[in-house]
């Protein structure tokens, strides 16, 4: 066990996506801090990636981010300076945005260009969206297509076209917080955002320790079209293999799902979107608010069952 | 044969050295070694989308991956337009599920009957093109889709709509043939000796 105190709302022990600290009874922290390699060759971009997916935690918790700070690696010996000030740019537009203010950060030397960022956000204490509360009845939501792993993986073997590079990029650039602002309106009781364990290995997490399970259905799950040519060429990320061998006794996949599609629904993602579980009765016009508010691909995609197995049905 | 030891590299390297290989030599036989599962299932999920037939061994740490292709042809990208036969080049385009108009039922039945009775047109049969309702045909819950499949394993080339596929949004349940777009059914069109359309 690690120590905690009473003020601690989300700690180490559930394992979500961001930390929770309660500091009066209407006001809350939320911290969370993530920080990778280049995914992207354009440094600007990677920026601005890095800074959607630092942000998306503070979201997926129905938190407001308020501050960052950079993280950064750097080879400043080898590698021209004016790309590491391309970096921070992307960062800090992307944060502007957001209306996020940085307000410091740290660097160190590596041979390995790395860059993230820790942020702050305040919440009420009572409004905190965990992952672990999935309500039996309630419609599964998500608010991107999936596929972000395997089009990076074609990226670095040169297989993937100049459009399809450049449509990814803006995905995993795009901010989940107006999906989370619409969220907040409708009566949502768990949500998480899917990254890198992939959709069924963030729903898995959802369910765990749930006293639910959930039957999605694999047909209504959004999917970046090229995705699936890709994987049936063996363009799959390892990581989806790993999501999918860890996660297996839980999930029962129909034999029609093809098998793209499965390799899909465990690819890793990059500022996935967030996965939502809301009451049955309000998921097609959260759907539609979504779609009216930029998040085109948003889907239903299944439902939460009021049985205890704790198991995950892809039909 | 050909070998490739691709230990030691991670994905999407040893699927790249196989690429590689089968572009250059254009071999009927491979033999590809990799050290981890992900590579050994990328790059026979790789061989199998290129038309070979797989093996798999294990020695050890090893994964050794056996592809045979039948025909050094299949692994060509345009085996049949670049075949050179007496034979007439038939391109069949099918822009609706149903044939012709009054009873939708009787339509289905028709086209289904339609697309069976198809390969009676041999080796001629060179092109079969879905477009607009017709791309409803090539996906899961299709009633030929099997047909399809099979025309697809005996060599035809089989085009269906991309634009169209996207509109219905039926992208990701395509079941049978290459997603294409209106150049490429254009170039077809030219390339053919005859044009049937539905």
């Amino acid at each position: 066990m690690f120590p905690t105190d009473a003020n601690v709302i989300v700690g180490l022990d559930r394992a979500d996506d961001a930390g929770v600290y309660k500091i009066s009874d209407d006001l809350a922290l939320i911290q969370t801090v993530d920080f990778f390699t280049p995914i992207v060759d354009d440094p600007y971009w990677f920026g601005q990636i890095a800074a959607a997916n630092a942000l998306s935690d503070v979201y997926a918790m129905g938190g407001t981010p308020k501050t960052a700070m950079n993280l950064v690696a750097f080879p400043a010996k080898e590698m021209d300076l004016t790309i590491l000030r391309q970096i921070i740019q992307g960062g800090i537009d992307k944060l502007t945005e957001a209306e996020v203010v940085l307000i410091g950060g740290h660097s160190v030397e590596d041979k390995e260009i790395k860059y993230g960022l820790s942020v702050t956000g305040v919440i009420h204490p009572a409004r905190v969206l965990a992952k672990q509360n999935l309500r039996p009845g309630d419609g599964l939501v998500i608010t991107k297509p999936l596929g972000t792993g395997i089009v990076n993986t074609a990226i670095k073997a040169a297989m993937a076209s100049v459009d399809l590079t450049d449509r990814v990029t803006r995905l995993m650039a795009a901010l989940n917080r107006d999906a989370a602002r619409i969220m907040l309106n409708f009566d949502v009781s768990a949500c998480t955002d899917v990254t890198g364990f992939g959709l069924l290995g963030h729903l898995s997490e959802m369910v765990c320790g749930s006293g639910t399970s959930v039957q999605v259905d694999s047909r209504q799950v959004p999917v970046i079209a090229e995705a699936l040519e890709l994987a049936s060429m063996g363009l799959i990320p390892a990581g989806a293999y790993k999501n999918k061998e860890f996660r297996e006794p839980m999930i029962a996949l129909a034999e029609t799902v093809p098998r793209a599609l499965q390799d899909v629904l465990f690819d890793p993602q990059t500022t996935g979107g967030l996965l939502i579980s809301v009451r049955e009765e309000q998921a097609d016009a959260l759907v539609a608010a979504l779609k009216a508010a930029g998040s085109g691909d948003a889907a239903r995609i299944g439902e939460i069952m009021d049985r205890p197995e704790e198991k995950i049905w892809v039909v | 044969m050909k070998e490739i030891d691709a230990r030691g590299l991670a994905c999407p390297a040893p699927v790249l050295q196989t690429k590689a290989t089968l572009q250059e030599d254009n071999p009927n036989r491979v033999r590809v070694v990799v050290d981890n599962a992900a590579s050994q299932q990328n790059v026979q999920r790789f061989l199998e989308s290129q038309g070979f037939q797989t093996q798999l061994e294990q020695h050890g740490a090893d994964y050794v991956i056996m592809g045979t292709c039948e025909a050094a042809s299949v692994a060509q990208p345009e085996p049949y337009a670049e075949r050179q036969t007496a034979a007439k080049k038939i391109m069949v385009l099918c822009a609706t599920d149903r044939i012709g108009f009054g009873d939708d039922e009787l339509g289905l039945k028709l086209m289904v009957n339609f697309l069976r009775t198809l390969k009676e047109m041999g080796d001629e049969l060179w092109r079969l093109v879905f477009v607009n309702n017709g791309v409803k045909l090539t996906i899961d819950g299709s009633e030929v889709i099997a047909d399809l499949q099979n025309y697809e394993k005996a060599g035809l080339k089989i085009l269906v709509c991309g634009t169209c596929l996207d509109h219905f949004r039926l992208l990701e349940r395509k079941q049978v043939g290459e997603t294409t777009n209106m150049l490429d059914i254009v170039t077809a069109m030219q390339l053919a000796d005859k044009v049937v359309s539905i």
